[in-house]
């Protein structure tokens, strides 16, 4: 019964270990000598490997295993105690692996892709030290302690996506990234204290049984929710993602698709439990928004990295979707394999780029490597990418035998199961997904036609050469991750070892989903070869539906003109009384320092002055002064003879 | 003629006290010379006025010539040590003399 | 008011008007002068004192040795060739309140009590005046006196000779 006694030593001391090396790795690029920073990318990834090793252990130990809680006092005030913790059950585990697993892939990737990069040490540093800061949100059993984490993995996004600062669109997304996180995570907060006020606890374990208050926990959850929206690129606080894509594709591949975006996704799954009914509607709602816009949105881009951060938009509303659905197992499958494909993609699209880099410096040649309309064809000369991109891009697109084909399924089986029957605004809910699973592989099939197949248009005279081995291979175990193999044994039922162990399993399949499903897939695999040739230009579609000026016209200019007049309120009135009490205090000061001066003071002064003055009169009748000692000489006679003869 | 005693002895007080309010007061050692002089001059008046009471003895009047002598004495010392000190320190004043006072 | 008593009032205000005059004075040959005139009114109540001889010393000693010496030392000290040197006072407030004490305490004293002549003890006529007893006195009865006296002065003048010589102090 007593979970903690169950497990072993190497347990804990890979538990430890696991979230030690990445620190290391981040401490330790501070101290190796810029000369010689190529040892920093080396190093870095060896101890991410053995972060990896550490983080399969625990993994192996605890699957399928009592949940292992771990809680420590941490602090005290106004005599409730703060407890930090660590809390792990199969889907911390699992992701505590996954995380550490990919976060090694791009290391690796790294160290071929940063070759060369002036400021490789600061990157490898904050790699290391983002994953650090996500494995604390994975592996934290406490909602206080998750939130710190959770500000860490913010900051170290921050550090990274402005890792170029030098481009002023970098500096700029990298504050935009930030602040908008500040805006969820201050929701975030709000949801905190309710839960506090209601539970007085953050302990996840203690509050499954706290008391519900059902409005109460509409409020706190819908808080909480707050903070995912900003972390996973929900709607409406989407618009950093896609800015986000100006920094190194590494770390896009890492945070912005396969991690940081899904602690939000994470953290809804853990915490599903605080939410209710009202609460899920809302969730399921706005990530049905998301996934629409973020597919439709795709389609109109140009840009390889834009195009995939609108998927990955697409596809987390997709997991939001899920959990509002009321199935956190579907969202975390679906999260799991995203993981993998979306970073797969990602590497690959940095493999093109990175390729076509080395190209074009060799031959001066100019222009956008990231803009799909300037390439073609480089299906003969990237033959290994163009494999990679096309596996990855089919769990992407959700064909049959991908774990993304898996993943979707039991999303779409989950709301097919939570709409019941009848006909609802859940219906709708339902064909938005499906929508968005038919453009889903429009606009994959659409990039990955544009780039490898086509005409070779301005890469035509590049001698484009695939790229170094260390950045092949974790492409290659990514793509081989891809498959369906690894999350169920039977490519068209998802119940597969890890759907069924990662919360309780509701018995509900349907193989009409599936193959209703991969139908429809394949209609859309021919839909998009026929529409291959047509360009979706739309400009509404391209700035995804303007929102970003929509919420400069309706959110930032209100809020800066309340500002403005907050400001002259501030100024006139406040500064005003602040202005007077300063002024009082002035005088009342020049009265004490006038009292000081004159009697304190004087008093003191009075008293040295007599004893100078005492002094100098005694000192006087030394002074060498003839007619002063005569003038005495007299005045004592005088006294004498009054004395004596009067 | 039968003027009071008093009379001289006043005036001879009278010299007295200004002869030492010159004393004290001046910033010039000349003048403070002279200041001597005049208190000499009113102790003098004193002998000569008492003797006044006792005729035929003149021991009063032996006193005054030898004070005189004495204050020739005095008056040619002191002139010298006036003359030598300005010729030193290029003062009169005797305040200004102080070497003493450290 | 006979004239012995005239004359002795004058030269009583002579004197006294001449010593306040000289409280006053800002020049120092002009307090030389007052004090001349001091003296020589002190000469004529000497006489009026029956002390001829006296009178007479007072005039050649102090008004025509004494003072010229003084006037002498005025005039190689201060530089008359200039503006005329303006002595200040110091302390004139504490030296004018000890002199009115001094003052106001003597005339009290002096006031308060009353000197009685001593009627004509000499009854022995003498056809010698003062001046020649008192010159019979000085090679008499007071002979040592005198002869110190004698030396006193010949002290003071090689003293005052050797300190106002022109040779310069080693010390100093």
């Amino acid at each position: 019964m007593d979970a903690i006694h169950t497990y072993s030593f190497l347990f804990h001391f890979c538990l430890v270990a696991a979230l030690a090396f990445p620190l290391l790795s981040f401490v330790l690029s501070f101290y190796i000598s810029e000369k010689y920073s190529w040892i920093t990318s080396v190093l870095a990834s060896f101890l991410l490997l053995l972060g990896t090793l550490a983080s399969a252990v625990v993994l192996y130990q605890a699957w399928n295993h009592p949940p292992f809680a771990y809680r420590l006092e941490w602090f005290s005030l106004a005599g409730y105690s703060f407890s930090a913790g660590v809390y792990i059950n199969n889907i911390s585990a699992l992701m505590l692996f996954i995380v550490t697993g990919v976060s090694f892939l791009v290391h690796l990737y790294s160290v071929g892709y940063m070759a060369g990069d002036a400021g490789i040490q600061r990157y490898f540093a904050m790699l290391g030290f983002f994953t650090f800061a996500m494995q604390g949100i994975v592996v934290s059993g406490n909602l206080l302690m998750t939130f710190v984490f959770w500000e860490l993995v913010g900051f170290s996004s921050y550090m990274l996506i402005g890792h170029w600062h030098e481009i002023p669109a970098a500096a700029e997304a990298s504050k935009r990234a930030f602040i908008i996180n500040r805006v969820g995570d201050a929701g975030f907060l709000v949801g905190l204290m309710i839960v506090w006020a209601h539970g007085h606890s953050f302990d996840i374990a203690a509050l499954q049984h706290m008391p519900v208050d059902p409005t109460w926990m509409t409020l706190a959850s819908l808080g909480i929710f707050c903070g995912i929206v900003g972390k996973s690129a929900q709607f409406p606080l989407f618009t950093w993602l896609p800015d986000a894509m100006v920094g190194p594709t590494p770390v896009s591949a890492l945070i912005h698709a396969a991690t940081m975006v899904a602690a939000g996704v994470f953290l809804l799954a853990r915490v599903h439990f605080l939410f209710t009914v009202p609460a899920l509607h809302i969730v399921a709602v706005v990530g049905c928004i998301t996934a629409l816009l973020g597919a439709v949105s795709a389609l109109a881009q140009h840009d390889i990295k834009k195009i995939l951060a609108y998927s990955t938009l697409s596809q987390l509303g997709l997991m939001v979707v899920a959990l509002g659905a009321g199935s956190p197992q579907a969202a975390l499958l679906h999260l799991f394999t995203h993981a993998f494909f979306k970073a797969c993609l990602f590497l690959a699209a940095g493999a093109v780029i990175h390729s076509l880099h080395q190209a074009q410096h060799q031959s001066h040649v100019h222009f956008d490597v990231q803009d799909i309309r300037n390439l073609g064809g480089l299906e003969k000369k990237l033959p290994f990418t163009f494999l990679i991109f096309v596996i990855s891009g089919s769990a992407l697109a959700g064909l049959p035998l991908t774990s993304g084909f898996l993943s979707k399924d039991a999303i779409l089986t989950a709301l097919v199961q939570w709409h019941g029957e009848g006909f609802s605004w859940k219906l709708l809910i339902l064909a938005a997904v499906a929508l968005v699973s038919f453009l889903t592989v429009v606009y994959t099939f659409r990039m990955i036609w544009k780039i490898f197949k086509g005409s070779e248009t301005a890469t035509a005279q590049l001698h484009i050469s695939e790229p170094p081995a260390v950045m092949r291979a974790p492409m290659a175990v990514l793509a081989g991750v891809s498959l369906w193999i690894w999350f169920s044994w039977n490519p068209f039922n998802f119940y597969g070892w890890m759907y069924t162990n990662i919360g309780e399993a509701k018995p509900f399949h349907s193989g009409m989903v599936s193959i209703a499903s991969a139908i429809w897939v394949i209609l859309a695999l021919g839909v998009a070869y026929v529409t291959r040739q047509v360009t979706v230009g739309s400009p509404l579609l391209l700035n995804a539906f303007y929102f970003d000026r929509l919420l400069k016209q309706f959110v930032e200019k209100p809020i800066l003109q309340l500002a403005a007049l907050t400001h002259h309120a501030d100024k006139k009135w406040i500064d005003g009384f602040l202005h007077a009490t300063a002024y009082a205090q002035l005088i009342v000061a020049h009265l004490t320092g006038w009292f000081d001066r004159a009697i304190v003071d004087g008093l003191v002064d009075g008293v040295a002055g007599a004893a100078k003055g005492l002094g100098s009169f005694t000192r006087s009748f030394q002074g060498g002064k003839i007619q002063l000692y005569i003038f005495w000489a007299t005045f004592a006679i005088i006294i004498f003879i009054i004395w004596t003869l009067l | 003629m039968n003027v009071p005693v008093h009379h001289f002895l006043y005036l001879g007080a009278f010299l007295f006290s200004v002869g030492l309010v010159v004393v004290i007061s001046k910033r010039n050692t000349i003048l403070v010379l002279l200041g001597l002089e005049l208190m000499l001059n009113a102790s003098n008046l004193n002998l000569v006025a008492f003797n006044r009471l006792h005729p035929g003895n003149l021991q009063g009047q032996m006193f005054a010539i030898f004070v005189i002598v004495v204050a020739v004495c005095e008056a040619a010392v002191g002139l010298a040590i006036v003359l030598r000190i300005y010729r030193e320190y290029q003062t009169s004043v005797p305040d200004d003399v102080n070497e003493l006072n450290l | 008011m006979n004239a012995p008593s005239f004359l002795f009032y004058f030269f009583e205000i002579i004197a006294a008007g001449a010593a306040g005059a000289l409280l006053f004075v800002r020049n120092v040959f002009y307090g030389a002068l007052l004090v001349i005139a001091v003296l020589l009114a002190l000469a004529g109540l000497y006489i009026l004192a029956f002390a001829e001889f006296v009178a007479v010393t007072q005039i050649l000693v102090y008004a025509g040795g004494i003072l010229v010496v003084i006037i002498f030392g005025i005039m190689l000290t201060t530089r008359l060739g200039g503006k005329p040197l303006v002595i200040e006072h110091t302390r004139s407030i504490s030296a004018t309140l000890v002199g009115l004490a001094f003052f106001g305490m003597l005339m009290y004293l002096l006031s308060r009590e009353t000197f009685v002549a001593h009627p004509a003890k000499a009854a022995t006529p003498t056809t010698l005046d003062t001046t020649q007893t008192l010159g019979a006195l000085l090679m008499s009865d007071y002979v040592l006196p005198f002869e110190t006296a004698g030396i006193l002065l010949l002290m003071a003048l090689i003293g005052a000779a050797v300190i106002a010589s022109e040779r310069k102090s080693k010390n100093v």
